[in-house]
């Protein structure tokens, strides 16, 4: 397999960034009580690491090693409040669903993680399809979570009625706990996939220089 | 030593002011649609609250709120023909996770009449219930907790739990919200008194 369709491959399952680096949990864990806050936030983080990606691997022999830390945070931070702005100018209901998640985003590791490890290093088009990547990977465990969640939780989907009215929502999925619950098997399924994935004729061995 | 502390320096200033130019940029293009925005929000939420009023004049100096906390952001005194037919308020307070934003509508009597929920960052599915059309806290009556208030008192107790049903564990929303409508009602009754309304 080509070294650049491994690297996209990567973020989706083998290196998830939720399910199997498990960072940026926080904001994952705080929004998907609804399959709307779920889409908008992983819109917004993949834009903004795909973003960042890119302008760090452009400018990344410009970076002087000892500041780069405060470097990657200006343009992550630079590029969150461009998402905050748009969002607020032109989907202010889902900016108010959201409140302080989106500014969060600056501090999410997972971009953190991905411009320090990688983006830093490498050329530009690795490094963006390494940022789609694991956008798309946090994207559908994000989406997956809040559909199971808003589901069991609310009885609804996007604010849609699906199950029946005589159906007695399970008000611990939309809390904490019930969050841990799911991500876990959310984690278990990412797992399966996984193994699945490495046994298949597909399975990509590990792209050396891939982190 | 200095020589690459200097050099550090210029190349940091260098990545903030790009990153300075290129928000500008997007500041400049979404402020004022995000200004439309909210006073189209503000213009519709005051005329869906008072459809019989045709105009309104700021009289958020003639107010004052009875709680340090919370803040009376802006008031509209709603007339029709010129004369006072009611009061809205927009204020703040603290609430679960940061600030909610409420607008209340108080009739010359000196009931509420509407309330809105403007902001709320509170939990999903829990808090934030208290903006979603969709939740009751009567279900049977089909009530919306900020519905509850319509036609209540400004001289009601006010008490979550007692003459005002909380949301779902959202204790803490409730009581937040439940203070501020309050305070929103006396600042508006007070207003409505001075100017010869009834009591």
């Amino acid at each position: 397999m080509k070294r650049s369709t491994a690297v996209f491959l990567q973020g989706l399952v083998i290196e998830n960034p939720l399910a199997i680096i498990m960072i940026g949990l926080c904001s994952a864990l705080a929004v998907t009580t609804s399959v709307a806050n779920g889409i908008g936030m992983s819109l917004a983080m993949t834009f903004v690491i795909v973003a960042s990606e890119f302008i760090i691997s452009l400018f990344r022999k410009l970076i002087p090693e000892s500041v780069r830390i405060p470097i990657f945070i200006i343009i992550i931070a630079a590029f969150t409040t461009m998402v905050d702005l748009v969002m607020k100018a032109y989907f202010p209901e889902l900016s108010k669903a959201m409140g302080v998640f989106i500014p969060l985003i600056v501090v999410n590791c997972i971009i953190m993680g991905r411009v320090e490890a990688f983006a830093s290093k490498e050329s530009v088009p690795h490094a963006v399809l390494d940022a789609l990547g694991m956008g798309l990977g946090y994207t559908w465990v994000l989406i997956g979570m809040s559909v199971v969640r808003e589901l069991l939780g609310n009885g609804t989907i996007l604010g849609i009625q699906v199950l029946p009215e005589t159906y007695q929502p399970i008000l611990f999925f939309v809390l904490p706990p019930g969050g841990f619950l799911v991500f876990a098997l959310f984690i278990s399924l990412n797992l399966f996939l996984k193994k699945k994935w490495l046994e298949s004729p597909l399975g990509c061995p590990d792209p050396e220089g891939g982190k | 030593m200095i020589k690459s502390m200097f050099r550090l320096g210029i190349v940091l200033a260098l990545f903030a002011s790009g990153a300075c130019v290129a928000l500008a940029v997007v500041y400049n293009i979404t402020g004022p649609v995000i200004k439309t925005q909210e006073e189209r929000a503000l213009n519709a939420a005051l005329k869906d609250i008072f459809p019989e009023s045709d105009g309104f004049s700021d009289i958020t100096k003639e107010l004052s709120s009875s709680d340090p906390k919370i803040q009376i952001l802006s008031a509209y005194a709603m007339t029709k023909g010129g004369s006072l037919v009611g009061v809205a308020i927009k204020a703040t307070g603290p609430s679960y996770s940061s600030n909610a934003i409420l607008l209340s509508g108080i009739n010359m009597d000196g009931t509420i009449k509407q309330v809105r929920v403007l902001q709320i960052s509170d939990t999903p599915g829990l808090g934030a219930n208290a903006a979603n059309p969709g939740y009751y806290v009567d279900k049977a009556k089909k009530i919306t907790f900020i519905g509850q208030f319509e036609g209540k008192k400004v001289t009601d107790p006010f008490r979550v739990k007692e003459d005002v049903q909380a949301i779902t564990a959202s204790t803490i929303t409730s009581r937040s919200l439940t203070a501020i409508v309050k305070v929103s009602a006396e600042a508006a009754s007070a207003y409505i008194s001075r100017k010869g309304g009834a009591k």
